[in-house]
């Protein structure tokens, strides 16, 4: 896949998870951030984060592991697409 | 040293007629009823298929993202309202308490998280569902996005919810604890709810017919009102509008059943009392009540037990507004200080819809059908919830 696939599902995955506007999801790029707190991000809680995860690893036959800070990983959606292509391995 | 007068200086309202407080009063002017085939549920094979919900165009036009809960999108295009219609500005608001009367939380996306983990047999992952499931969780959301800064407050006490709302935040207005305040109730449709009453018997197969002899029960609502009560000096200073002034509340308990009321209407007849001599208003002065009138047997036997007590039989008109708009359950008590404040403006009784023949034991003038023109200055609207939790709010132009 390329980023800009993987970019594709993730904002297909914030319209039909966590019922964002289809219109706000065409505005989203690889500088959009997440973060609830984060000036102009899309304001993603905990649960929001969690419900992404489970998506994630659905969508993309991925493990997203629990132990671990991600939250560098999970702050855009460039920094999420990496890090989902780190986990996919060369195609 | 003179109490504090408190006026409302705000309202806002989405109802089952739509967004705003004047789809609310023409809805309840011209006796529209709104209580039709229910579809946000599954209701098959229910002794009632009816209710009075906010219409789905309705929603996707309150301007609130669909990513929160129906109560919350409900309770902030309500406040939102208010706020305006009061103009308060953002220094206000920094200093403004929040009391919010809630039952039914973000219960409706959570019952259907449940229904699907049941089903499936598979733990579901939409955990976003239950971010809002618990009632405070409104005054969370309607705090932080209107920029309330003052104490925040939320009441869970059946379907007087609404009205202990705003006597509570009336307190705190009158106490000096805060100089304005933003109360009022939210509910939207649930399944324990609607379930809960039919399981019960207690709802209506047809629209509610409070009064009527021929009455089977209620009919489930869902709505959110606020109002914006500040002290009547402040108000004028500011250059607000005082639309009416909150004269008294009665607040009781009959501490008697789980469900129903005391059958001597005892605890009613105390809040109403209470209310009455809190505002130092006689029973005679009183020129409307809007009634609890949930359409139940018991519910409107009994209130017109305490009515009689209180006032006299024939006294004074009474009409139950849940005929038009459904019983809002939190929201309810809230809807029904606005409808009766609007009554005070306009000079209108809202009628009670569906009502062919009083049931003798209710001997009162119930404005059947039709809304009446009559000069009002004061009105009592009265909450009765489960539990025997009584309010009553007395209200004047």
């Amino acid at each position: 896949m390329t980023q800009k696939e993987v970019l594709d599902e993730l904002k297909a995955i914030v319209v039909e998870r966590l019922r964002f506007d289809p219109r706000r999801a065409a505005d989203m790029t690889l500088d959009t951030t997440l973060p609830k707190g984060v000036e102009g991000s899309l304001g993603l809680d905990s649960l929001d984060f969690i419900e992404l995860s489970v998506a994630m690893e659905d969508r993309f036959g991925i493990t997203v592991e629990e132990g671990q800070d991600l939250s560098q990983e999970f702050h855009s959606f460039d920094s999420l697409s990496r890090y989902i292509l780190g986990k996919m391995g060369p195609s | 040293m003179t109490k504090p007068r408190i006026v409302v200086s705000g309202l806002g309202v989405v109802s089952p007629y739509g967004a705003g407080t004047k789809t609310f009063w023409a809805g309840l002017a011209a006796g529209t009823c709104a209580i039709r085939p229910i579809t946000l549920i599954d209701t098959e094979g229910f002794r009632s298929r009816v209710a009075a919900e906010v219409p789905a165009d309705v929603m996707a036009a309150l301007g609130v993202s669909a990513r929160r809960a129906r109560a919350d999108r409900l309770g902030l295009a309500a406040a939102r309202e208010a706020l305006a219609d009061a103009g308060l500005g953002p220094d206000d608001r920094a200093e403004a308490a929040l009391v919010i009367g809630a039952v039914g939380g973000g219960m409706l996306e959570g019952e259907a998280w449940y229904w699907e983990e049941t089903r499936t047999g598979r733990p579901s992952p939409r955990i976003t569902a239950l971010r809002s499931i618990l009632p405070y969780t409104h005054a969370e959301t309607l705090g932080w996005r209107l920029g309330l800064g003052g104490p925040k407050e939320t009441v869970v006490m059946a379907c007087a919810s609404g009205a202990a709302s705003i006597s509570l935040a009336a307190d705190l207005v009158r106490d000096g604890v805060v100089p304005v305040a933003l109360a009022g109730g939210v509910d939207a449709l649930t399944r324990i709810c609607f379930m809960g009453f039919n399981a019960l018997k207690l709802l209506d197969p047809e629209p509610c017919r409070p009064f009527d002899r021929d009455r089977k029960g209620m009919s489930i609502g869902e709505a959110a009102a606020f109002l914006v009560l500040e002290e009547a000096d402040r108000c004028r200073a500011r250059g607000g509008r005082a639309l009416a002034e909150l004269l008294g509340a009665g607040v009781s308990t009959d501490a008697h059943h789980v469900t129903s009321p005391a059958p001597d209407g005892e605890g009613m007849v105390r809040a109403m009392r209470q209310a009455l001599i809190d505002a130092r208003v006689g029973a005679g002065d009183v020129h409307y009540v809007n009634a609890h009138g949930t359409g139940t047997l018991q519910n409107d036997r009994t209130e017109a037990l305490a009515l009689a007590k209180v006032f006299g039989s024939w006294s004074v008109p009474v009409s139950s507004t849940k005929s038009l708009v459904g019983h809002t359950m939190a929201a309810a008590g809230s809807l029904e200080a606005v409808a009766t404040v609007l009554a005070l403006q306009h000079g209108l009784i809202p009628p009670t819809a569906n009502l062919a023949s009083v049931d003798p034991e209710i001997p009162f003038d119930c404005v059947p059908i039709t809304a009446r023109p009559a000069p009002l200055e004061i009105a009592v609207t009265n909450s009765f919830g489960f539990g025997g939790q009584n309010v009553s709010l007395l209200f004047g132009r």
